[in-house]
């Protein structure tokens, strides 16, 4: 049973992986779960400089989702290197950092500086984080923008390279194309959806920013229809993200297209559904007569 | 931290919405210490998403036990409160950091405000181990919220309630006032959990008399383990925020911003 999957020149051990922001740096779960058992482990988002992140609150349940304004608070890339890093490359299983910034010149510079301070598997671009104003969500929103960010950072790295897009626009397959041109290795689909809740009893947004980034079960079906349609405009691997908790919700993923996975709010909830996905995955694969991950999309609708 | 299933051993209510569940704490696991937490996977049924928290508020080693004190609110709470001994749940424990220690030979004070009395008690029983002579100060807004528990026989309980249907008339902060005015405001230090305002009076009335004050903070969870920074509240240093799963939910009372 051939459970890997390639990403540019790249073999992942298996396809299931954890999202950023979910898992942190990989350590604040060594106690909870075998982390050798991970496809790959996206790290939490890095920028050139370090962030506070978003006043409070910056989570909020709402019916089967999570809405979340965390603001990308985090270390920046020296910290990275410092505090994150040698947990990091210690482990078995593949890693990607996940890069964001307000400008070209910010991803450029900062995978640019980690390839040399910090190396790791590869990197994983979030041009589509909805919660910073400037930068995060007007790149990804335009296929032009994408572009230009995939083709300075594949200038500047070997290593792979994957372009996260966001489902907050008017048509994902021609920013999928954009990033695919530019020389982009694979493409995550997808980040969180915009949204917002209102307390009806102070009449006040419960997000101090309005809006946040909707994720969990609630969002399975948007991105489902996504890497369907995504992963039939592009001929490299896609990533399937959202709302993903169990098995099925994962094979509906690799039926619609996908390539490979990433869990994230489910680890909230369950620590161990990797492994109960990645196990399903396995069933699956028997129960069909299949050899390999990469056959699961041919079945769909045949 | 251990993330297993335990079944629940007991499970009732112990006044007006306040229930005390206690659950199978295997004896091999390092155990919980007073201030850390524990939290829950709702149960299926509940339509609630993410993992609950409850502060533990007693650990019984000879019978391999925890407990947790909680209150009725919404969907995962109502659904424990229904629950029968027998029953399994998904447990995450222990999290985050323990109350500190009494500084040298300071008497403990511990203040509870409504539900946040389980850590207070948790607290107040390991303290009892090591005669410390800790006092306990438990307000709540009336009598129904006020429990019966053996411990009030074992520690000195000051009880207070806002409409004054039991024990001193005044919230908890109006009752500690009045004890140290007894000539009880010697070498004092102060350990707290309950609604933030409650916690903000302390830490203003610890800083004006130099004393030490820890509180116990709460705050919605994502992960509960330091990895989805959702959780933080406003802190002096550092970069302006401390998560309440791992850096907390302890804190010196002078470390948190209070708005
Ligand atoms: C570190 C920590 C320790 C806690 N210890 C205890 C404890 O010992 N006993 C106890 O009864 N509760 C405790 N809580 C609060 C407890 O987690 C919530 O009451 C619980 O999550 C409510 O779940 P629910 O599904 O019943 O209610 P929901 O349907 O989720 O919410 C019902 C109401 O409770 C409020 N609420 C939800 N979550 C929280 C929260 N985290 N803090 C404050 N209000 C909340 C909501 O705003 C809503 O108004 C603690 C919280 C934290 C962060
Ligand atoms: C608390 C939280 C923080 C996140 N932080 C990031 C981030 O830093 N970078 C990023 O690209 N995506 C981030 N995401 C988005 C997730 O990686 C993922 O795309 C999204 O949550 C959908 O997957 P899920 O439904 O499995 O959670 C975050 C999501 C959550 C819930
Ligand atoms: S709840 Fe995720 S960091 Fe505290």
């Amino acid at each position: 049973m051939d459970l890997t999957v390639k990403i540019g020149d790249v073999v992942v051990s298996n396809p299931v992986g954890v999202a950023s922001g979910t898992f942190g740096y990989g350590s604040e779960y060594e106690q909870l779960i075998d982390l050798k058992s991970i496809g790959a482990l996206f790290t939490k988002a890095v920028t050139w400089e370090p962030r506070p992140g978003n006043r409070i609150p910056r989570i909020i349940e709402t019916t089967s989702g999570l809405l979340n304004s965390i603001g990308l608070a985090n270390v920046g890339r020296e910290g990275f290197a410092k505090e994150k890093y040698p947990f990091l490359s210690g482990l078995a299983c593949s890693t990607f950092v996940n890069v964001a910034g307000n400008t070209e010149d910010d991803y450029a510079r900062t995978v640019e500086w980690l390839d040399e301070h910090a190396p790791l598997t590869g990197y994983e671009l979030n041009v589509s984080c909805p919660n910073v104003k400037e930068g995060g969500l007007s790149i990804g929103g335009s296929a032009r923008m994408v572009e230009a960010v995939t083709q300075r950072v594949r200038a500047v790295t070997d290593k792979p390279v994957i372009v996260k897009l966001t489902p907050n626009v008017t048509d994902i397959t021609e920013i999928a194309r954009a990033a695919e041109a530019a020389g982009a290795d694979a493409l995550s689909a997808m980040n969180t959806l915009v949204g917002m809740v209102i307390d009806v009893d102070t009449c006040q947004s419960v997000l101090p920013g309005k809006t946040g980034g909707l994720s969990g079960p609630a969002v399975l079906p948007v991105g489902v229809a996504i890497v369907y349609r995504v992963s039939r405009a592009v001929s490299i691997p896609v990533i399937g993200i959202g709302g993903i908790e169990g098995p099925d919700s994962a094979l509906q993923y690799l039926l619609a297209g996908a390539s490979a996975l990433q869990i994230g709010t489910a680890n909230f909830v369950d620590p161990t559904v990797t492994d109960r996905v990645l196990d399903g995955i396995r069933n699956f694969l028997s129960q069909h007569n299949l050899t390999a991950v990469s056959e699961i999309a041919s079945l769909l609708d045949r | 931290m251990e993330h297993f299933s335990t079944p629940i051993v007991h499970n009732a209510p112990i006044c007006e919405r306040y229930h005390v569940m206690k659950l199978g704490w295997p004896p091999q696991f390092a155990p919980p210490l007073p201030g850390q937490f524990l939290t829950i996977q709702p149960p299926p049924g509940t339509g609630a998403l993410l993992r609950r928290p409850f502060a533990v508020s007693d650990y019984d080693p000879l019978l391999s036990q925890i407990e947790i004190v909680y209150e009725r609110r919404g969907s995962v709470t109502s659904h424990l409160a229904a629950c029968r001994p027998g029953e399994s749940l998904d447990i995450l424990a222990p999290l985050g950091k323990a109350f500190p220690e009494p500084t040298g030979s300071a008497r403990p004070v511990l203040l509870a405000g409504g539900i946040g009395m389980g850590p207070m008690f948790f607290l107040a029983t390991s303290l009892l181990s090591r005669d410390t002579n800790p006092v306990l100060i438990l307000g709540a807004r009336d009598s129904t919220l006020i429990p019966d528990l053996p411990l009030f026989e074992r520690i000195d309980t000051i009880i207070a309630t806002d409409d004054g249907s039991r024990g001193f008339h005044g919230t908890s902060i109006d009752a500690l006032h009045s004890f140290e005015a007894d000539g009880n405001d010697m070498n004092v230090e102060y350990f707290a959990c309950g609604p933030m305002p409650m916690l903000q009076a302390l830490a203003v009335h610890a800083e004006q008399t130099s004393r030490k004050c820890w509180v116990s903070i709460e705050q919605t969870m994502g992960c509960a383990v330091g990895a989805c920074m959702g959780c933080v509240i406003p802190v002096h240093g550092g970069n302006g925020y401390a998560r309440v799963c791992t850096e907390g939910p302890i804190f010196d009372s002078q470390e948190i911003a209070w708005t």
